[in-house]
């Protein structure tokens, strides 16, 4: 069940650098939160029932709610929509992606991972690999932001396949959430509220 | 006894200088016929006893003697470069006939005899061991080869073309004789039988790939290709089929032979060819499909069909590497078998393309159209070719195309993960190159033979002679029976590979020949089923139902000829997709703002070789350099007595110091 | 066996995605065996040959049939062997509709108008881009199942391990979108649309007329249960003892119980029953698409071929993890 769940991440990877609306980012980025809910179920039950439904609420309330919410804000605040000025077509955005999915089955492997975790790793890699991809190649700061956030999805990822181990590193996951969604969205949405097109493009454009 | 016959064609060559000239043609003809079944008798026999030692002759006394051996690498790569050739020759005939006003008696004698000659040396190539004896038969290779293109040289662009390729083939030729150099420095023997012992004793990579990159340079492989796509347009057809379908085949038989060598190291060997073929491939189809001119692009389709071969080697190599019997058999099989298609569906094209030169005295597709009702037999040789170029069934390039295929799939089933990902992004590869190859083929045929003529360019009616056709149809003919028929050939090549590496190809040949027959069997309920429709609706419309109109295109019957898509606009969608790897040049002034009313204006859009840019670029810089230096020559001899004095008095100090 | 199926289903198959776009719409629609008196009619109508073509026009609607049918002998039916089936038999099956369609380009570019070299130009660039996805995730299932045989690779694909539904769910999804580029449906291409410029299949056979019209259309309704019957073999259950077994996860044995459970003739008979559900819901869902999705820009269309490269490679990382033993 958590390779169908895993799997369907990676395909929302794909989605997500193929298309070109900022609210289907919005929508991608609550359902890989919500992908991440039913995973830390499913993963962490070697931990105490009571970090268990920290995690699994914390994921909840501020991955699958919080932060789309905020997005979905900007989005309406600012009235951009698309995607405009990407610095490079999409035709290679897709094969830069498709060879980021080659280059991680190839970290992967040459590091010594267990089995059972090689899948998490691969997919981690990979969001890692989308979120830096998605930055760099786009110029508006909604992009950037989805960027970062596709970022910290991946980190969550990998501390689920290895959290049984290491609780505390969840935790740490988890505070870079909440303090994402606290202090930066939050600084975004005052900010842009008042001057609506300063900080929607880059200086050098 | 037979090795002074083989020495007679030699010698009866050089009267072709001083034949008259209605016989002049007819004598290179029997010249040539006589080489060949010389050389074929001897090499059946070896193809089909491939586990016989090689057979030898020995020719010469009292000056030295020379020894061919013919195994059954040899024999293979001599039955290909004979039927070529012979077919090359037919067709020159009524391809020359044109020149006859333009060329004097001389230089069709020249041209003859380094026809002849450069049917010698590729026999000499493949049959000669000994390092020096190989390496002159290589250099007259280029030497004979570069008079053939020299066949226009009033034409500027056809001289620089060929001294470019001379001297990139001495650039080969250069690599090679320091790779046989430093085999003899080891092992004392200056030849391919050094190779033995030298690889048996020290590291394999770093000699075998000297000897690739020699290889490369005649074979194609990138970045060494940069003479191919100038010289087979600035050729002949008939040089340019030659050239194509069994020259460059030389650098292919040299590697495979240095490979029958290489005992360590084979997998890392195998790995780097197999990427550098396909990224061969994936760039020969890429610039292919966005040239205008016809030869040009089967130029460059060459370039790909190389890659694919180099696929089928480079698998092999690897199946030797890691000791898997089936998937030597199967790359190097389908790597070789790719050879012999290619020769063949590749002279096809060329010769089509010759007598299209012919009739339209141009060879840019922008220009052409329609030439299907003006030459149809032309036409469908040519459809026919593309369809064999494609890999498409029931044809030969598909039997070829399928066989490293399985090599493909048997080697993913291995269990190691770098393997099966490079297997896997090798089938995507194989995959896109032949959708690529559809794409420029549809492309050629389809604007230049199809729809309306796009100039008033006048074709010639009686421009193909029945001399021209005939080789045309005996090629089309073997291209057919070897798709539907193909383990009569098949069988020996795979005894063939299975002898030259010591293993045992009865394992592979019997799962083989039941696959295969049902591809012929499929082959051929496509060919009834097709009939089948066709005489159905012969039935169904009778001639009172059918009826004939312009062009219907939704009504829209304002456009003209010239409104059709073109060879640039065809390929402009898929260029823009390509841009970093095809590098496209638009020259066009832009019209500014404050010219009222502004003048006539030229476009032109130019793809330019990326390798060749780079080459222009290094080639440009030494310029610049040797150009300083150059400044030394000042023609003055007290100059060059001062230049004498200063090096006697460097050596002088050097002396002094204890250097020397 | 999955010849003569495949040949039924073609008979219904446009007419009930004419069916379901128009209740989509709002109206009631023609009737289901509509398409096929339409081709009835076409087949006594006078052709008119435009005085531009050759033979290329004449003979490229029944090579682009005879491929179709060629290919179909090559299917399996779950459970049956094909009839033609051999070692790497899906790659003499892409070649095959790669055939047809090069003729098929050949005959649009054929008559000279410029609007059928545009659908004829594009029509080249997408199949040219959707072949290696087809390539990928048959190599995939090659790898997984350790066959290369189209009927060996269906049969033991049901028993090759616990995540195999999500490669057969990747599949299912990419061949679907195959299927739809290939046939010029949505997102693709729009077959309703009566603009020129917006074309890619209708307008290559503008100047096809009378008989080699009614060809075309029978060659694109057989592909249409072509490909549904491909769909088809990934979600049939197999019984265990029907096909050669080479590995051993046994584990999915939905078909064996069922088997046992009821018999062996009443498992062919829920087999072909599964198969015309999963073809009707095929048509049916090729008909809502195409009622509510719009289609793309055409110069995002190879962006979007080639994200089934993409997600084919995905399936390949999984069936890597299968193949070397670190999922189940």
């Amino acid at each position: 069940m958590n390779v169908l769940l895993i799997i369907i991440f990676a395909i929302t990877l794909i989605y997500l650098s193929m298309t070109e609306r900022f609210p289907i980012y919005a929508g991608l980025i609550g359902f890989q939160g919500a992908l991440l809910f039913v995973l830390s179920f499913i993963e962490l039950h070697a931990i105490t029932p009571v970090t268990l439904i920290f995690v699994a609420l914390e994921t909840l309330v501020f991955k699958v709610i919080i932060v789309p919410f905020l997005l979905f804000r900007i989005i309406s605040k600012t009235g951009e929509a698309r995607v405009h000025d990407k610095a490079m077509p999409g035709f290679y955005s897709l094969l830069f992606v498709t060879l980021g999915l080659l280059l991680s089955i190839v970290v992967s492997f040459s590091m010594n991972t267990s089995p059972a975790n090689m899948i998490y790793f691969i997919v981690a890699f990979f969001a890692v690999y989308t979120g830096l991809f998605m930055i760099i190649s786009h110029k508006k700061i909604f992009s950037h932001l989805v960027g970062f956030l596709v970022i910290e999805n991946a980190v969550l990822l990998l501390s689920l396949a290895i959290g049984s181990e290491m609780p505390m590193l969840i935790n740490i996951g988890i505070l870079l959430d909440i303090f994402v969604s606290v202090l930066i969205l939050g600084i975004f949405v005052m900010r842009l509220k008042q001057s609506a097109h300063e900080l929607t493009m880059l200086k050098d454009d | 006894m037979e090795s002074t016959i083989l020495l007679i064609p030699f010698i009866l060559s050089f009267f072709i200088l001083v034949m008259p000239t209605g016989m002049r043609y007819f004598y290179t003809l029997g010249v040539a016929v006589f080489l060949i079944l010389v050389t074929s008798v001897p090499a059946t026999e070896a193809l089909l006893h491939p586990a016989n030692a090689p057979r030898s002759f020995i020719a010469g006394g009292s000056l030295g003697s020379i020894t061919f051996t013919v195994d059954s690498l040899t024999a293979f790569f001599i039955l290909i470069t004979n039927f070529t050739v012979l077919t090359g020759l037919l067709y020159s005939n009524g391809y020359l006939s044109s020149y006859r006003t333009t060329k004097t008696p001389a230089q069709f004698a020249l041209h003859y005899f380094s026809y002849v000659w450069l049917h010698i040396s590729m026999l000499c190539v493949l049959m000669l061991r000994e390092g020096t004896a190989f390496l002159i038969a290589w250099e007259l290779m280029a030497v004979s080869s570069f008079m053939l293109i020299l066949f226009e040289a009033e034409k500027r662009t056809t001289l620089k073309t060929a001294v470019n390729y001379l001297i990139q083939m001495h650039v080969g030729l250069v690599l090679l004789i320091i790779g046989f150099l430093l085999v003899e420095a080891a092992t004392g023997q200056f030849g391919f039988d050094g190779l033995q012992s030298y690889f048996a004793g020290y590291a394999n990579a770093p000699l075998f790939f000297l000897f690739f990159a020699g290889f490369a340079v005649k074979a194609g492989f990138i970045p060494f290709h940069t003479w191919l796509p100038e010289a087979h347009p600035a050729a002949p057809s008939h040089v340019s089929g030659v050239m194509s379908g069994v020259m460059i085949k030389m650098g292919i038989f040299g590697v495979v032979r240095v490979l029958t060598f290489v005992q360590y190291d084979a997998y890392i060997v195998g790995i780097i060819i197999m990427i550098l073929a396909t990224l061969t491939g994936l760039y020969g189809i890429m610039m292919s499909i966005v040239q205008t001119d016809l030869k040009k692009l089967l130029a460059y389709s060459t370039i790909e069909n190389v890659g694919i071969i180099g696929m089928g080697i480079g698998l092999g190599t690897i199946g030797i590497g890691s000791d898997n019997p089936a998937l030597t058999i199967l790359g190097f099989g389908g790597g070789l078998f790719h050879v012999l298609n290619h020769s063949l569906f590749k002279s096809l094209l060329f010769y089509c393309a010759g007598s299209v030169y012919k009739a339209t005295h141009t060879r840019n597709i922008d220009l052409l159209g329609g030439l299907i009702h003006k030459m149809p037999r032309t036409a469908s040789l040519f459809l026919f070719g593309s369809m064999a170029i494609c890999a498409l069934p029931p044809l030969n390039g598909f039997i070829s195309e399928i066989l490293i295929y399985y090599g493909l799939f048997a080697g993913m089933q291995v269990n190691s993960v770098f393997q099966t990902m490079s297997m896997l992004l090798t089938i995507m590869s194989l995959a896109l190159i032949g959708g690529l190859a559809l794409f420029g083929f549809s492309k050629a045929f389809g604007l230049a033979f199809l729809g309306l003529p796009r100039s008033e360019i006048h074709v010639d009616d009686n421009a193909v002679s029945h001399g021209m056709l005939f080789p045309k149809l005996l090629i089309a003919s073997i291209i057919l029976f070897t798709g539907l028929a193909p383990m009569f050939l098949l069988a020996p090549l795979l005894g063939m590979i299975g002898s030259q590496f010591h293993l045992d190809s009865g394992q592979v040949i019997l799962p083989l020949i039941h696959v295969l027959s049902k591809i012929s069997l499929t082959g051929v309920i496509l060919i009834l089923v097709v009939f089948a429709i066709l005489i159905l609706r012969r039935k169904v419309l009778k001639p009172e139902k059918v009826s004939h109109g312009p062009t219907w295109g939704c009504g829209y019957t304002a456009g003209n000829a010239r409104q059709q898509y073109t060879a640039t606009s065809f390929s402009a969608n898929f260029a823009e997709l390509a841009n970093p790897v095809i590098a496209k040049q638009i020259e066009y002034t832009d019209i500014h703002e404050e010219e009222i009313l502004p003048g006539g204006r030229t476009f032109e859009v130019k793809h330019e070789d990326v390798f060749n840019r780079t080459l222009n670029k290094i080639t440009g810089y030494s310029m610049l350099v040797l150009k300083k230096i150059a400044r030394l020559q000042t023609g003055n001899i007290q100059h060059y007595i001062m230049y004498a004095f200063i090096f006697i008095l460097i050596i002088f100090v050097l002396l002094y110091l204890n250097v020397l | 066996m999955g010849f003569l199926l495949a040949i039924v289903t073609a008979l219904f198959f446009p007419g009930i995605i004419l069916r379901v776009k128009s209740i989509a719409s709002g109206r009631k629609g023609p009737g289901i065996m509509q398409p096929w008196k339409n081709i009835l009619v076409l087949i006594r109508k006078e052709s008119v040959f435009s005085t531009t073509t050759s033979y290329i026009s004449r003979i490229a609607p029944a090579v682009y049939l005879s491929t179709v049918i060629c290919a179909l002998l090559l299917l399996p039916f779950p459970g049956m062997p094909s009839w033609l089936g051999f070692d790497g038999d899906f790659v003499l099956f892409a070649y095959l509709l790669a055939l047809g369609k090069f003729l098929f380009i050949l005959g649009a570019l054929d008559t000279g108008s410029s609007f059928e070299g545009m659908g004829a130009n594009r029509e080249a660039l997408y199949s040219m881009l959707a072949e290696p996805a087809f390539f990928i995730l048959f190599g995939t299932l090659a790898l997984l199942t350790g066959q290369t045989s189209m009927d060996q690779i269906f049969g033991s694909f049901q028993f090759s391990g616990h995540n195999s539904f999500i490669i057969g769910f990747i599949a299912v999804y990419l061949l679907v979108q195959i299927a739809m580029i290939e046939n010029s449906r949505m997102p693709v291409d729009d077959p309703k649309t009566h603009l020129e410029l917006t074309m890619i299949h209708e307008v290559m056979i503008l100047d096809h007329s009378g008989f080699d019209l009614a060809l075309i259309h029978v060659g694109t309704a057989l592909k249409f249960a072509m490909y549904g019957l491909l769909i088809a073999n990934f979600l049939i259950p197999v019984d265990a003892g029907q096909v050669l077994m080479n590995n051993e996860y046994l584990t999915i044995n939905i078909g064996s119980g069922i088997k046992n459970y009821i018999g062996k003739e009443w498992m062919a008979v829920i087999q072909i029953g599964i198969y015309f559900f999963v073809q009707i819901i095929f048509a049916a869902m090729i008909g809502v698409l195409e009622s509510f999705r719009a289609r793309k820009k055409l110069v995002r269309n190879p962006q979007f071929i080639v994200t089934l490269s993409s997600i084919a490679v995905v399936a390949f990382i999984l069936v890597l993890l299968i193949t070397f033993k670190m999922i189940g």
